[in-house]
Parts: C-alpha cells; sequence; structure tokens
C-alpha cells in the first residue's frame, strides 16, 4: 500500500489548494506538499502505467510508491533524492525524441513547465513522499486565531474567516432576515416560508436579535418537511425508484424504505446508525420491522427481467451495484475501477474490491426477477397506520378468542341429539349448495370411515384431473378442497395435484410454467407459476399442522387476478396464516391436467398417502362456505367415532367444533371470532412489500472475477475491506454487512465522516469543500479548505452523527448569513465561491422549484409519505418507447385529486422514462448511484416552467391568491405575489414593472374574453368563481412570470 | 458551481430583436437558418482535431436485432446445409442466451428470402430491402460488425454510450459537449422515435439519448410526433405570441434588475435561454410543417410519411434538421426482435423502413447534404443461423447474434458501393476485417473531425471517453 516511509508528518495543516487563486501560488524556492502539488501531478501523468496496477505496470517501475520510485536498475533511477539532474522521470519528461518521451505521445497528456519545475523542487528537497490526505483520519483541531473578532458565531466561522484573511479578503454583509429565513427554509425544509412567517421572523429578530434566528432554525429542524428535504438528495445517492429499470421497466414497491428515510432525517436518526440499518439492519440482534425495511437501500439497484439473460451475469451486477454505492456514497472513492483490474490510481486492488463484494454476495436473491412485483427477497411491510389497525385487530381478536372458549366451555357437552343434527344437516345443506365439482370417486359418508377413499395405485401409474375443472384463469378465481392422510413414510416435500413443469432447465421457455399445490413439512404450498420460481406466485400456509396419520380438510381459495393476495388456505374449516414466497406472476400459465400425488419431475416424488372428496369450485368460496365443506363431513364422523368410545383428538376436536355450532350463544361468539380472524388476514394479505436484503443460510463461494466478469472466476477471497489503506476491521466485528458498518462508523474512519459532511456542505453552499462529493481519491480535487472540512467532520462525529445538530450550525452560522450579492472584483477572483466570502446563490433542485409553485398557490397536499403519485404528465410521453406489454408502470394514470398535488419526491419515479419536469431540472434517471447533480441553465427549462400544467396551474392560483388577498391595486397585488413568489419586498422599479405588464395583459384579454376562458382550463382546479374572466387571466400570466423569475428559482 | 450552458453570450443580441414584438416574415425565414442568425456556439477549444469530412450525423436505429441473414449478408450455404445442426467448430463455445440455452439442438436456417445485387457495384441484399438495394451504389455496406453483449438492454447502451451498463454519455451528447452547436433556434442532438401501435417491441431508455456524467445539457431533444413537438413548447389556449411577449420582456426586465442587485452571471445566462426558447416556439413548428415540401419529396418517402411519428416522417425530418445544421439526429424504429414469426413480421418491418432510408439517402443527395452528412442503419446485434426452435424453410425465429452482424453507413466520410467485412459461411462469426462497435465509434467520431481518444470528460478521477480505451477508426471505409 501506499508507504509513508516519508520524512514528513501525514500532511500540513491549513494549506489551501494550490492554483485556486491566483495569488495562491506557492512562493519561489518553497519545498512542494506532496499531496497537493506534486501527486496530482504523477497521479494524472504516470499513474496509469507506473502505478499499483501491477499487470498494467510498464518497464516494472512504480511511481506510487518511494521506494519504486528511487529504486535504481542498471544504475538508473527515475527519482534520485537530491538531485534532479540525475532523476530519469525529469530526463525522459524532457525529452525531444518520441520514443523516450514520458509520458508518450499517445496518451495524450503533457506536464507543463511549471508542473516540472515543481518535480525538480521536490527532488531537490529530497522527494518526500506522503500519505493521501483522504486517508488519514481527520483530527480535531482548535479554530485559528481569526483578526475580526466579532464575525464567527460558530466554530466553523473561525475557520472561514482564517483564510478569508489570509486571502487578503473580508466576509460579505449579512443577508436581511427575510432572506435568511427563505434561505434556510429551503435548505431545512424545502419550502419557501410564507409572509405570515416572513413578518413573525422579521419582528421576532427586532424584539430578540440572534436567539430570533436560533428559534427559526429549531422551527424549521422540527417540521416534518425536514425529513422530506433530506431524503431527496439520499434518494439520488440510494438510486431509489418505483420501477426495477432496464427494458422491461415494471413497477416495483419500495416507497416505505423511501419512507424509512423520511422518518430517519425527521427522529434524527444518528447518521452512524443511518448507516448500519441500511447496510445491515437484518443482522442486527432482534431487528424491527423499520430496521429491516431500512435494508432496501442495498435493493434499490436496477433489476433486469428481460427473457433469456444470463441470471449470473446480472446477480453479480446487483453485487457491484451495491459495492458502487456503498464506495461513491460513504466512502467517496472509485471501487469500481478496481473491478477489472487494480485500481490506477488509488491503492485499491482487485482483490480489495472482491472482498469487499463478497459483503454483498450471499442475498438469497435471482439475475431476473421483477418483471411485473418486487424481487426477492422481500417483506411485507405494513404502514404504521396498518401496524395500529393490526394491533388493534389482534387485541380484539384475542378477546373474541377468549369469549368463543368461554361460550364453549358454557355450551352444553351433551345435547340433544336433535341440535347436533340439525347443524349438520345445516352444514350439509350448505355444502351441497355450492355447486362443487367431485373430481375423484369418494366416500360420502365422511373421510376415510368406510373405505373408498384415493391411494396412489401400487403400480405407480398416475391419475389425473382434467385442466379445466380446476381452471385458476377463471374471472370468478376458483376453490380447491378435500380430505387428506398422509402416511408415515410420506416424504417431506410431496405434490399434492401439480400441472407444473418440472423438465428441463430454468433457462428452458417451458421451463416451470403450471400451478401446483405441495404439501412441504406440513404446510401448503400453492404455485401458480409461468417460471418457476420468480415469474410466480407461491403462497405458504404457516401453522397448518398437518401430520402424518390424521385426517384432516383441506381447502384453498384463488380469487384469481395473478396475485398473492388472492389465495387464501383453510385447514379443518379454519383460516391458516400465510407467507408469499413470490409475488411476480406476469401471466397466465397454460392450462394442464392436474397430477394427483404426482409431478412430472424427473426425480419422481410421490404422494403416499389417501386423499378423499376432491372437489372443485369455480369461484373462491367464502369462510363460512369453505367451513361447511369442512363440517358435512367431519360432524357425522366424529359422532360415528364418538359411538366406538374411543374417539381419538382429532374427532374429538371436531366434535368440539360442533358442539359449538349446535349451541347458539357459542355458536354467535364463534362467529363474531371468525368475522375477525377474517379481516385480520385480509389486512395482511393487503400490506405492501418491500425489497430487503438477507444472508443465505450458505454463503455463496466468493472469487476474484477475472476482467470483472462473472463467468470467469479466479482466487477465492474471504469478506474484508482495505484494512491497511484506511481503517482495521472493529475487533470482535462479524464478518458480515453489520461488521462492515461497524467498520465504516468507527469515529477513526478517514473517509465516512468527511464525505458525508462534505455533502451536506454542498446541499448549503452549492460546492462540496471537496467539488468531487463523489471522489476523495487520489485523483480527486484538493479540498478548498481541509482544515474546515476536517473540523466538520469531526464535530459531526463529537455531536453523536446528529444531522439535525450538524445543519443546524451551518445554518447560524455567519458564513451562511453573508448576502450573497457579489460585486464583479470577487466575482472575477471566485467565480465559484470557494472562499466564501459571500453567501450561496445556486437555482433550486428539480422537486424543489415544483413544491414552491404548489406551495405558493395554496395547491400543495402536504401530506407525509405513502405510496407514489401521478401528478400531470405529457400525454403519450410513453408511446414509441416503453416496452410493449401490458406491465405494471408502462402507462401513467393521472392521480385524481390531491395525488396531482404532492410533494414532487413523491412523484413515481420511472427510470426509462423519468418525469421531464424533474430531467428538465437535471434529476438523474436514478439508475445507479449519484451524488452530485449538475444544475444546467436550459430553454427547456423555461418552457417547462411556462407551460408544463401543473406549474401554469399553480399560477392561475396564485393570480387568484393575488387579486383575492393582495391588496386593493395591481400595484398592491403584485408587490404581494413578487414577495409571496420571492420572500422579498419588491423594490417600487420591479412592481413597476410588473403592474405594467399586467396592464397589458389585462388590455389584451379584455379584448379576446374568449382567450382568457381558455387560458383558464389548464389544470383541474376549476376557474373561481365571482373572479371575471378577464381578470383571472392576466393575474394568471402575472403569476406565471412571477413563478418564472430567475429569483423565484434561486435559493438566494 | 458546475453550471452549464447552451450559450455563454449574454443575449444582447436577443435583447435588441425582442423589442421588435413579433418577427416579421424576412425576420422569421432568417432566424430558422441558423447559420445565418448568428455565430455557432463553440463546443470545446481545439475541437475538431483535424478537418471534418461530416458536418452531423443521421442514425437511423433498428431496435430489437434486425436479421443480418435475412436483409445484408447472403448465406447460400445454409440453404444446402437446411436443419443440419451449428457445427461446434463454428460456434466455438460461444455463449448464447437463455432461451435457446436449453434446446435440445441448434438447428441450420437458411433465409427465405431471395438477394440481388444493387447498383453498378453489385452488393447483395436481400427482397425485403428493394429501394436500399437500388441506392447500393451510395452505401458501405458493413458485414463484420460485433459487439458484446447479448441482450437488447446492454447491447443498444453498449451501441449508443458505448458501455454495457447505464452512465456514460450517449453518442449524441459526446458530440453535442465536443463540437458544440451550430444552429442558434434548435437543439443540437434531436431524438426521433417512430410511434407505431402494432410495432411496440422492446423498451427503450432516455438513457439512450441521455448525457450520462455530461452536463444534462448535453442530453438529447426528443421531437415527438404526437403531442407538443417538444415537450412544453406550445402555450396553452389563450395564451398568444404577443402576449408570451410581453411577459418575457417583463421577467427579463425583472431578471435584468436582479442580475443588477446580485452580480450573478448566472441571471444573464436565464435571461438568454428564455429568449432561445420563445424562438424554439417558432423554429420546431416550422421544422414539424411538411407544407413547404413539394408532392414527390413527400412520395419519395412512401405512403407512411403522411402519418407523425412514422419512421418515413422521421426520416423527412432528419433531413430537414440537417438542412438546419443540426449536429446529431437520433431515430429509433422498434420490433425487429424475430424470436418467433421472423418470416411474417421481418418483411413489414422492412416495408417500415426501406423507402423512406432511401429516399433520405437520395434526398440528401439532391441537395449536396450527403457529401456532408454521415447516415447510419443498423441494430444492435444481428440474428442466430439456427433457428430458435425448430427449423423451418418457410417459418422460423432466430435469437439475438451479436458475434457478428451488420449495418450500412452512408455520406460524409464513408466510401461510396462498398461492402466491407465479412463473415464466415454460417453468418456466425466474421472472419474479415472485424468492426467492433467502438471501432464504428470512433469511425463516426472520425468523419466528423474528432479523434475519439483526446474527446474526454474527467469523471470521478479519470478521463472518460466514448470507446472507453478501446477502438480503432475503420480507416478502409473511410473516403
Amino acid at each position: 500500500m501506499c508507504d509513508d516511509t516519508a520524512m514528513v508528518p501525514p500532511r500540513s495543516r491549513l494549506r489551501f489548494a494550490a492554483g485556486l487563486l491566483a495569488g495562491a501560488a506557492a512562493a519561489a524556492g518553497a519545498v512542494p506538499d506532496f499531496n497537493r502539488e506534486i501527486r496530482p501531478i504523477l497521479s494524472e501523468n504516470c499513474f496509469a502505467c507506473h502505478g499499483q496496477d501491477a499487470a498494467r505496470r510498464e518497464g516494472k517501475l512504480r511511481l506510487d510508491e518511494r521506494e519504486g520510485a528511487v529504486a535504481a536498475r542498471d544504475g538508473i533511477a527515475a527519482v534520485v533524492p537530491g538531485r534532479p539532474e540525475e532523476s530519469e522521470l525529469l530526463r525522459r519528461m524532457l525529452s525531444a525524441d518520441p520514443t523516450e518521451v514520458m509520458p508518450p505521445p499517445e496518451a495524450h497528456k503533457t506536464v507543463t513547465p511549471p508542473q516540472r519545475e515543481k518535480l525538480r523542487a521536490w527532488i531537490a528537497a529530497g522527494a518526500p513522499y506522503a500519505r493521501h490526505w483522504a486517508f488519514v483520519p481527520p483530527q480535531a483541531e482548535p479554530p485559528p486565531a481569526v483578526r475580526l473578532q466579532s464575525w464567527s458565531r460558530q466554530s466553523l466561522d473561525r475557520f472561514v474567516l482564517a483564510r478569508l484573511e489570509a486571502e487578503g479578503l473580508g466576509p460579505s454583509p449579512e443577508t436581511p432576515p427575510a432572506a435568511w429565513l427563505r434561505r434556510a427554509a429551503f435548505d431545512l425544509t424545502g419550502l419557501p416560508p410564507n409572509p405570515a412567517e416572513i413578518d413573525a421572523f422579521v419582528a421576532d429578530v427586532r424584539a430578540r436579535g440572534e436567539a430570533a434566528y436560533a428559534a427559526a432554525a429549531d422551527r424549521l429542524l422540527a417540521s416534518p418537511h425536514f425529513g422530506e428535504r433530506q431524503a431527496i438528495e439520499w434518494l439520488d445517492a440510494a438510486r431509489y425508484a418505483d420501477t426495477h429499470g432496464f427494458n422491461n421497466d415494471s413497477t416495483r414497491t419500495m416507497w416505505r424504505w423511501r419512507d424509512w428515510v423520511i422518518d430517519a432525517f425527521n427522529a434524527d436518526l444518528p447518521y452512524d446508525r443511518f448507516i448500519t440499518e441500511q447496510l445491515a439492519g437484518d443482522l442486527l440482534p432482534k431487528p424491527t420491522l423499520e430496521q429491516r425495511i431500512a435494508t432496501g437501500f442495498g435493493r434499490n439497484h436496477v433489476i433486469n427481467s428481460e427473457g433469456g439473460i444470463i441470471d449470473e451475469e446480472y446477480r453479480v451486477e446487483y453485487v457491484a451495484d451495491r459495492v458502487r454505492t456503498l464506495s461513491t456514497a460513504w466512502l467517496g472513492l472509485t471501487m469500481e475501477c478496481a473491478r477489472c483490474h487494480d485500481h490506477k490510481f488509488d491503492p485499491i486492488s482487485q482483490k480489495d474490491y472482491y472482498r469487499l463484494a463478497a459483503f454483498f454476495n450471499n442475498v438469497p436473491e435471482f439475475g431476473e426477477d421483477g418483471r411485473v412485483a418486487n424481487a426477492v427477497p422481500m417483506l411485507p411491510s405494513p404502514t404504521q397506520a396498518q401496524q395500529r389497525a393490526l394491533r388493534d385487530l389482534e387485541s380484539r381478536l384475542a378477546e373474541a378468542e377468549r369469549a368463543a372458549a368461554a361460550a364453549a366451555e358454557r355450551a352444553p357437552q351433551s345435547p340433544a341429539e336433535a341440535a347436533i343434527s340439525a347443524a349438520i344437516a345445516a352444514a350439509r345443506s350448505k355444502a351441497d349448495g355450492l355447486g362443487g365439482c367431485a373430481l375423484l370417486e369418494s366416500e360420502s359418508a365422511g373421510p376415510g370411515v368406510a373405505g373408498g377413499m384415493w391411494r396412489p395405485t401400487a403400480d405407480g401409474g398416475t391419475t389425473r384431473i382434467e385442466g379445466s375443472t380446476l381452471d385458476f384463469a377463471g374471472k370468478a378465481g376458483v376453490t380447491v378442497a378435500f380430505w387428506l392422510r398422509p402416511d408415515p413414510e410420506n416424504p417431506a416435500d410431496v405434490p399434492l395435484l401439480s400441472a407444473l413443469n418440472h423438465v428441463g432447465s430454468p433457462a428452458d421457455s417451458q421451463y416451470g410454467k403450471g400451478r401446483e399445490l405441495r404439501l412441504i413439512d406440513g404446510e401448503l404450498e400453492l404455485r401458480l407459476s409461468e417460471r418457476f420460481p420468480v415469474y410466480a406466485v407461491v403462497v405458504r400456509s404457516e401453522g397448518a399442522g398437518i401430520v402424518p396419520g390424521d385426517w384432516r380438510h383441506v381447502a384453498v381459495s384463488y380469487a384469481g387476478g395473478k396475485s398473492a393476495a388472492a389465495v387464501r388456505m383453510f385447514v379443518d374449516g379454519r383460516e391458516v396464516a400465510t407467507r408469499t414466497i413470490h409475488d411476480g406472476l406476469p401471466g397466465e400459465p397454460p392450462r394442464r391436467d392436474f397430477l394427483v400425488g404426482a409431478d412430472n419431475a424427473p426425480s419422481g416424488r410421490r404422494w403416499r398417502g389417501s386423499f378423499d372428496e376432491l372437489q372443485g369450485f369455480a369461484r373462491a368460496l367464502a369462510a363460512d362456505e369453505i367451513r361447511a365443506l369442512y363440517a358435512a363431513a367431519a360432524w357425522p364422523a366424529a359422532r360415528q367415532a364418538r359411538a366406538t368410545g374411543n374417539p381419538g383428538a382429532r374427532a374429538t376436536a371436531w366434535w368440539q367444533d360442533a358442539l359449538v355450532a349446535a349451541a347458539p350463544e357459542a355458536a354467535a361468539a364463534w362467529a363474531h371470532r371468525e368475522r375477525l380472524a377474517g379481516e385480520r388476514f385480509a389486512l395482511r394479505r393487503s400490506l405492501p412489500t418491500t425489497m430487503v436484503m438477507a444472508e443465505m443460510a450458505q454463503p455463496r463461494a466468493a472469487h476474484v472475477l477475472r476482467r470483472g466478469q462473472y463467468d470467469a472466476p479466479g482466487e477465492a477471497v474471504d469478506a474484508g475491506v482495505p484494512e491497511a489503506l484506511l481503517a482495521p476491521w472493529p475487533a470482535g466485528a462479524p464478518r458480515n454487512r453489520l461488521g462492515l458498518a461497524q467498520w465504516l462508523t468507527q469515529p477513526g474512519h478517514p473517509l465516512t465522516a468527511r464525505v458525508v459532511v462534505n455533502r451536506f456542505w454542498a446541499q448549503l453552499f452549492g460546492t462540496g469543500l471537496v467539488k468531487t462529493l463523489e471522489d476523495f481519491g487520489s485523483q480527486s480535487e484538493w479540498p478548498s479548505d481541509p482544515a474546515l472540512l476536517d473540523h466538520l467532520a469531526t464535530e459531526f462525529v463529537a455531536g453523536g452523527w446528529s444531522t439535525k445538530r450538524f445543519l443546524r450550525a451551518v445554518v447560524l452560522s455567519s458564513a451562511y448569513r453573508q448576502t450573497s450579492a457579489v460585486s464583479p472584483a470577487l466575482l472575477a477572483r471566485d467565480p465559484e465561491n470557494r472562499l466564501l466570502a459571500r453567501g450561496p446563490r445556486v437555482r433550486l433542485p428539480a422537486e424543489l422549484i415544483r413544491d414552491q409553485a404548489l406551495a405558493v398557490s395554496g395547491l400543495l397536499v402536504p401530506e407525509l409519505g405513502g405510496p407514489s403519485v401521478f401528478p400531470y404528465q405529457p400525454e403519450k410521453l410513453y408511446e414509441g418507447i416503453v416496452v410493449g406489454a401490458n406491465y405494471p408502470g408502462t402507462k401513467w394514470e393521472e392521480s385524481a385529486g390531491a395525488g396531482r398535488y404532492r410533494r414532487s419526491l413523491y412523484t413515481f419515479w420511472k427510470r426509462t422514462v423519468p418525469h421531464p419536469a424533474m430531467t428538465t431540472f437535471d434529476a438523474p434517471d436514478r439508475e445507479f448511484c449519484t451524488v452530485r447533480r449538475a444544475r444546467t441553465n436550459t430553454p427547456l427549462q423555461a418552457l417547462a416552467l411556462w407551460n408544463e400544467p401543473g406549474y401554469f396551474e399553480a399560477a392561475r392560483r396564485l393570480g387568484v391568491r393575488m387579486l383575492q388577498t393582495g391588496g386593493p391595486d395591481d400595484a398592491a397585488r403584485a408587490a404581494w405575489g413578487f414577495r409571496v413568489a420571492t420572500g422579498r419586498v419588491p423594490r417600487p422599479e420591479e412592481t413597476a414593472v410588473l403592474v405594467r405588464s399586467w396592464q397589458a395583459l389585462r388590455r389584451d384579454y379584455a379584448a379576446d374574453p374568449d382567450g382568457a376562458a381558455k387560458l383558464l382550463q389548464v389544470g383541474a382546479a376549476a376557474p373561481e368563481p365571482g373572479l371575471p374572466a378577464v381578470e383571472q387571466a392576466a393575474a394568471a400570466a402575472v403569476a406565471s412570470m412571477l413563478l418564472s423569475l430567475d429569483e423565484t428559482i434561486t435559493k438566494n | 458551481m458546475s453550471c452549464h450552458r447552451y450559450e455563454q453570450r449574454t443575449g444582447r443580441r436577443d435583447f435588441l430583436t425582442r423589442t421588435g414584438l413579433g418577427l416579421g416574415a424576412a425576420a422569421l425565414s432568417h432566424l430558422l437558418r441558423g447559420e445565418a442568425f448568428a455565430a455557432p456556439v463553440a463546443g470545446l477549444p481545439g475541437l475538431p482535431h483535424f478537418a471534418p469530412k461530416a458536418k452531423r450525423v443521421i442514425c437511423l436505429f433498428q431496435s430489437g436485432g434486425p436479421s443480418h441473414l435475412d436483409l445484408l449478408d447472403e448465406k447460400p450455404l445454409l440453404r444446402t446445409r437446411f436443419n443440419e445442426d451449428l457445427p461446434d467448430s463454428v460456434r466455438q463455445g460461444q455463449r448464447i442466451t437463455g432461451m435457446v440455452a436449453s434446446q435440445a439442438r441448434l438447428a441450420l436456417q437458411p433465409s427465405k428470402f431471395d438477394f440481388k445485387p444493387g447498383g453498378t457495384c453489385g452488393t447483395r441484399i436481400s427482397d425485403l430491402l428493394p429501394f436500399t438495394r437500388e441506392t447500393a451504389d451510395e452505401l458501405c455496406v458493413i458485414r463484420s460488425v460485433h459487439t458484446e453483449a447479448i441482450n437488447h438492454d446492454p447491447a443498444i447502451t453498449f451501441f449508443q454510450s458505448g458501455s454495457q451498463l447505464p452512465g456514460r454519455p450517449s453518442m449524441g451528447a459526446w458530440v453535442d459537449y465536443g463540437l458544440g452547436r451550430s444552429n442558434e433556434n434548435l437543439p443540437s442532438f434531436v431524438v426521433l422515435v417512430s410511434v407505431n401501435a402494432k410495432r411496440a417491441g422492446q423498451g427503450l431508455l432516455a438513457r439512450l439519448w441521455g448525457s450520462g456524467f455530461l452536463p444534462s445539457a448535453h442530453q438529447g431533444v426528443q421531437f415527438r410526433g404526437a403531442g407538443d413537438p417538444v415537450l412544453y413548447l406550445n402555450d396553452p389556449a389563450g395564451m398568444t405570441r404577443e402576449r408570451r411577449r410581453t411577459m418575457l420582456d417583463g421577467i427579463a426586465d425583472l431578471n435584468r434588475l436582479q442580475h443588477v442587485q446580485s452580480g450573478d452571471p448566472e441571471i444573464e445566462t436565464r435571461i438568454a435561454q428564455f429568449e432561445m426558447a420563445y424562438r424554439m416556439q417558432a423554429s420546431v413548428p416550422e421544422l414539424m410543417d411538411l407544407k413547404g415540401e413539394p408532392a414527390h419529396v413527400l412520395e419519395s418517402y412512401g405512403p407512411d410519411v403522411a402519418a407523425p411519428g412514422s419512421f418515413a416522417r422521421n426520416c423527412l425530418l432528419a433531413r430537414r434538421l440537417a438542412e438546419r445544421g443540426v449536429r446529431f439526429v437520433q431515430l429509433y424504429h422498434r420490433d425487429w426482435d424475430h424470436h418467433g414469426g421472423l418470416h411474417e413480421h421481418l418483411p413489414n418491418l422492412a416495408r417500415d423502413v426501406d423507402q423512406a432510408s432511401a429516399a433520405l439517402i437520395r434526398d440528401l443527395k439532391q441537395r449536396g447534404l450527403l457529401d456532408e452528412t454521415l447516415v447510419i442503419w443498423g441494430g444492435e446485434f444481428g440474428r442466430t443461423p439456427y433457428a430458435q426452435g425448430d427449423a423451418h424453410r418457410d417459418r422460423y425465429g432466430r435469437d439475438h447474434h451479436g458475434r457478428a452482424f451488420s449495418l450500412w453507413m452512408a455520406g460524409g466520410g464513408i466510401k461510396r458501393g462498398i461492402v466491407h467485412g465479412a463473415t464466415d459461411d454460417f453468418g456466425f462469426n466474421v472472419v474479415e476485417n472485424p468492426v467492433h462497435i467502438h471501432d464504428l465509434q470512433a469511425t463516426i467520431l472520425h468523419c466528423l473531425g474528432v479523434d475519439h481518444e483526446r474527446l474526454t470528460f474527467r469523471f470521478q478521477g479519470r478521463q472518460y471517453r466514448l470507446t472507453d480505451v478501446h477502438g480503432k477508426v475503420v480507416k478502409a471505409v473511410l473516403a
């Protein structure tokens, strides 16, 4: 690894980026700092061939380590410390011979004369190496001394100011309170303050001064919209979307994970926990539902469902995506480079890469999955409200259970024969009326009591049931019911009824098509499958308790619709819980005959036992109907068994059921219990699922993949991290994702906290202290202020990784409170505001531009969380683009009502065709981890602001508000609207522009009332009754101007 | 700040033009010829690297994998060895898709369509492409293209961006980034997608014309056959051109006042971009309006040209875009994915595109634009010489095949009337002059005067380029 046999301390503090400013060039004669000045030259020009990638190393020379650079071979050394003139490195850089010169001409790289001078000075000074700054843990340093003592409000201000003073600059004046409030509101909640809030704040500042700022910051931090605002950037990094990506790109359900993120920020979940729960929530001791949902982070990657792909190729791709996301979002490293070869610039070997990948290699997943629904593994994920409803139902059910048991005890144990007979007759009459179709010759007197049951033939011949008699594709669904009794030698996993093709391999187009019901370890499992197992509905009972030697009545009903929620299972007339294993059936499998007690698998496991009264029904029977089927046979059988004097436990249980049915009070209590149980099962079946991480019981073997190829495994590797480079593995940490999270969040980790605070900084100031938010490696730009970065990182960790505490300190800082106005001189000196001699002024992110329009127009529905919504989207946007199959997510069905007006982070995110109002303003497509959005300025943005129906509808409503509440005349109304949009009172000349435009537009619409009426048809909101159309149209046009202003769409 | 712009000018000229409310007809026609209106917007300094042969590219992309064996690469041997097994010596252990991996055998499948020589050069082309065959003397048919992926999404992403995985800029975005814009009133990278309910097929992805890690201003702008020709271009009913002008003047005045206060140069750019949006509201509808096209031109593209969103209409629009200096025009036509029923579907697809593709070549030539416009026709891969399922003389399907396939190029910088490269007698392997997708991309850039090794963008500490670290210009096809 990168050595520091070097003679200098890891790095000198408080050195600033060279070349950032004209005046900052190193003084002549000074020793160039290796990290700041020399490494970038070597890295850019030399390391690709003379770096740490042994496979590509030319001439066996490596320059990324001092040892290699100074080693003499044949009397020649690339670097001879203290003797630049003898150093081959410089000689080759100066050579005029194209076969000799370095870098070689085909590299298209040039070392400039000033760079050569630096190298010369560095070699002359002994060629000291140092570790790359980002791989050395940040140290807490006391804030530097400053001259302008009164300026600083937060410790970070001392760093900013010291830097400015060193540059001979002063800070800008403070921005007015109203401007600060708007800026902070966008950064903390993503929504602008309204005029009343601004007035209150300005008054509070007059009254209380500084305390008013702190109070306002606390109010914003406590807003539930805080979590929404902070989630936006994280959703990009975590590549959250509502579809799977690739060319089928159908819907997935991950919004429970998105809501977890919002909740986590709102609860100020410490950031180390935020990392841990997303990486390894499932591996925490006794994980909560929320902690398991958090691991959806590891599943947000794209998933391919294109037919015919090679499964392993894509499974490997998903593992790689997790490595890429982890390394970009938390390590700020381009680990991806080491997937195919050793990293050329950073000391990360290909083996390091695959050791890290091994942590993510044990997910029980498939390469091809997710054609119509979530991909496994997944988890039922009730919302908080659903959890409350479930808890409530469960307590009521327990109560009803107790009442039913008590009533059953009170029921007469020897009732009149007539009462029992009546109960049996009622059950039989109901059962007979169900229109069942007997599928096997059976004995009518009861389960197996007097012969006539079906058993497999001794010669192994199979019995078939015609497929049409159990039509799972039927509209009304289907029910199959029967009695069964396994023999003791019945296999643990055995077909009961099977029309599923087990022949061939998963690659075969006919493989795994069909339907079957199996008995697996005493549980029922229904499979409806186009390609087993992923494109299938697979539902298994929980607690059926079917054991050898015991007759049980089994019924499985299916209400149709290719959904696991449509499957219900019953044993002895009682519904049993079920678990959904797969829920992704794209279409109806072909109809085949069912084999009874057998399937077509070559292995040929066969049912050993008896069936009786096998019946099919062409609809999903109700619970009471299924109970009647059971009772009609079980109760007479129980009566008969009792007559023998030794009925056994099962028949006694049936008899108890009969006694309850015969006693009106007990029967009523039972019915109540049944209703609640049914409600609970129905709610459980309806719960949304979320894709989550899980570990296979038997981990997959991990290998280095040669050239990164899925089918070229090389050396076997264990799970591990680049310890020597970054940080040691924590003592006692498990070798799994949980241990990985512990490694990442240890206080001494050189990267995690730096990377995170840098991202927050960029969110607030527009640019990170390290501009390349995604890359802190040796090719990254030197931080604009390393001391400030380290201060922020160490404070963040010392403050318990509290996001709110961190952001509070920044928004209350003097640096943040500067005006963003810039003089030409300062602009020329520091166009990107890296020195922070002024406040931030940056265009708002896509989501916030739209959210603001909704907020200022009064249309915003500020509800938190829930399924994604479908606001206006251009018709036919998908035409010619989306897949020509009717998968979910291939049509945009506009939400009615509130769904049109929710915050933009809830807009349905289709990866292959994201909403144009988002992408036009630089939102990424979320196909992979992105931590830095571009900020472009294009004509398409103007068109969206003018004509996107949501924006124009917002303008219409803002226009109405201006007319109704803005004041008595155009000037007052224009000024009011301007203030709502920009957060500031307009200057007279600005009001004058608006009034002039308004009057021109009013005159124009007055001459064209039809045009005015038409304009008011944009969007779903009705024109305001009682206001003349001409007035509304002119006001809408003025409001549209306000929503399009540069100042409006800018955080200023 | 990482602010990127369509243009860097202050927009002074725009302020002047806007004062003449509602441009006159003369000014309008002027405005529509971008080069006459304003200096082009520069790309990167130093580009083009050398004198370009082509000023622009029109890529007629056939999505789904058109069968080279039934269109451009005739294989008589398949006829004589009908239904025999693909020899292992030919397959050479090459991986095949999951769709046929478990097929008991790979039975050789001849084409049911005849080939004939076209033009004086005699390039043999299938009967399914009679119009294309007539223009054979303009074409350079490459029969030795090969790619790496065997499934649609990665293969088409590879063709368009040089990488199988998402995240890289598309070819058009690279060109826009490198060479800049040559028309003030239109974007320089325009995408036209065929809209045809009967030809849905594989999903396309916005990333195919995305900008990847390049600034998003370089992404392709889709011109649509239905609805607004550019998203949100049309003002709503009740919003006239004059009213828009009034509003835009007010916005510009307010933005200028804000600029005085804040000093942020982004505001000047914003003013200029709003003016360009206003101009696009005129220039795009004019582009899409075919009223001025003579009847014989319309007819030459075939009857489909009447249908907005058809491939034929899009070909004609591509010519109109080329005339206006648009740098990269990307067409997509879907549904070439004929695993089964190729015998039935392929003729329909060929009919969709054949006449218009040939008409585009002729039309460009007639206007003297072909010499400076590079036209490319092809898909993400070809199809297998063995049948998917059973082989039949008359009804069959073929699986994906990336080892060898064909496409054609024509126009600026490319030799006319030649065939480059060859496959073996089965059409399975390339045996002569292989052209990798990266080679193709290097060649396209070369025609535009760009050295593919020197058009780079630094991202995540690395210099990226369209051709990754590969690609050789195919000198043999250069004129």
